[in-house]
């Protein structure tokens, strides 16, 4: 078969192409607005998560234990009362290693009462015999390669493009099988609704260009909040990385997490 | 050469795996919510629906606009890096409506973090509160500005 080829024809062809592909965003534009019509939620508006990457750097070396954080979150978040959490501050104490044990250091006794909500209590440990002392402010360590995500069964839990972990409460059918995955221990089965729980980095607060709030009542900013890709003008997190040199728990568990430390002991785990 | 039939037990066969697979289709079709998928493999509407929560704490920032001198005063002195809400507790009625006021808080709000604890950062200031003093710490201390005395 002879294929006929003239100028009309090539011309009409490529107008047509041409029209399609001008056609393809005005449609993309138009289905966008459709769906924003139907599905609004009265969320915040202009937020986009794919524009942003949050990471939460924490100075050990600056918390002064006062629980402050923990309340908030508490606050903020409506946590259940109870043992639950979604950040909480741990104390670690170092004991001077016994006389003559051969040992550069004693044993380590690790409390977070109440989550360190409430502040922390008289150590223990007479002061004499403690070698180190320190807070150490937990959350949800922003994993890159969450082992929390990969093991829901029901896609309930996610990364989402900015960088937060987060769960789907409709969704979430409380199996627990991401509680027993987090090796930060951040996750927990709450009493109210059943489901999985966990920092959610106060999506609510992020998304209308707040800071979460255990960052915002930090009284000694031990806690900084921060997104890599919208660094503002003499950035903190920059700060924080040239000041300090950064650790992350567990590292060896591959989980690349974005919640960095400055100032961890080889005991905290 | 005899034409080839199909067994009609094959045929039959054939017909209810189509019909199972076709129905599971549509099923998924109306099952997966509108937004499954949008960002990865999960509901995509969960992300505006995280955000939907109204906000408990105010921030630093709502209080600067009618507090403006007393948070210079603050930027200019120790507790600089102090949240207001740190002392003067969840304010957003407040800022939402300011003849609501915010909790007043009392000293033992500054014994929270200043009270001596061997845990505590040894740059930090810290007092054993019984060897210290036993009235109200405002007598001596300005909480906005605390290197200096009222």
């Amino acid at each position: 078969m002879k294929t006929q080829f003239n100028r009309r024809g090539a011309l009409a062809r490529l107008g047509g192409i041409l029209a399609g592909v001008l056609a393809l965003p005005v449609a993309r534009t138009a289905k966008a607005a459709v769906q924003r019509v139907f599905v609004s939620s009265g969320a915040a508006r202009g937020y986009d998560p794919s524009k942003h990457k949050w990471l939460m750097c924490i100075d050990v070396n600056k918390c002064i234990g006062c629980g402050l954080c923990a309340e908030a979150c508490k606050k903020e978040n409506g946590v259940p009362e109870g043992p639950y959490f979604r950040t909480w501050i741990e104390r670690y104490i170092i004991q001077k290693p016994k006389p003559g044990s051969g040992q550069t250091r004693g044993e380590t006794l690790v409390d977070s009462p109440d989550g360190g909500m409430h502040g922390f209590p008289e150590s223990p440990v007479p002061r004499d015999q403690i070698e180190h002392s320190f807070f150490v402010p937990k959350l949800c360590n922003l994993c890159e390669h969450s082992p929390c995500v990969q093991v829901c069964p029901v896609g309930a839990t996610f990364d989402a493009p900015d960088g937060a972990v987060l769960i789907d409460p409709k969704y979430c059918i409380g199996c627990g099988f991401c509680i027993q995955a987090c090796p930060y221990g951040c996750r927990f089965l709450s009493p109210v609704t059943k489901t999985a729980e966990k920092c959610t980095l106060c999506y609510h607060r992020i998304t209308r260009g707040l800071k979460p709030a255990c960052a915002e009542i930090c009284p000694t900013q031990a806690r900084i909040f921060g997104d890599l890709l919208n660094p503002v003008p003499d950035d903190p997190i920059q700060k924080f990385y040239e000041q300090n040199r950064v650790q992350v728990l567990k590292p060896y568990l591959g989980t690349a997490p974005r919640v960095l430390y400055a100032g961890l002991d080889k005991e905290v785990r | 050469m005899r034409r080839f039939q199909m067994p009609p037990q094959i045929l039959r066969l054939v017909l209810l795996t189509l019909a199972i697979v076709g129905s599971y289709m549509v099923a998924r079709v109306f099952l997966t919510p509108a937004t499954f998928g949008q960002y990865g493999w999960y509901r995509g509407a969960a992300l505006e629906e995280l955000a939907a929560r109204t906000p408990v704490y105010a921030g630093k920032k709502a209080c600067d606009e009618c507090h403006s001198d007393i948070l210079h005063k603050l930027a200019g002195d120790a507790h600089k890096t102090l949240s207001c809400e740190a002392c003067h507790g969840v304010s957003r009625t407040h800022a939402d409506d300011p003849d609501i006021l915010p909790v007043k808080l009392t000293g033992s709000h500054c014994i929270r973090c200043h009270e001596a604890n061997p845990s505590r950062p040894a740059w930090f200031k810290q007092i054993v509160v019984k060897d210290h003093y036993s009235g109200k710490c405002t007598e001596c201390h300005i909480p906005h500005q605390p290197t200096q005395s009222p």
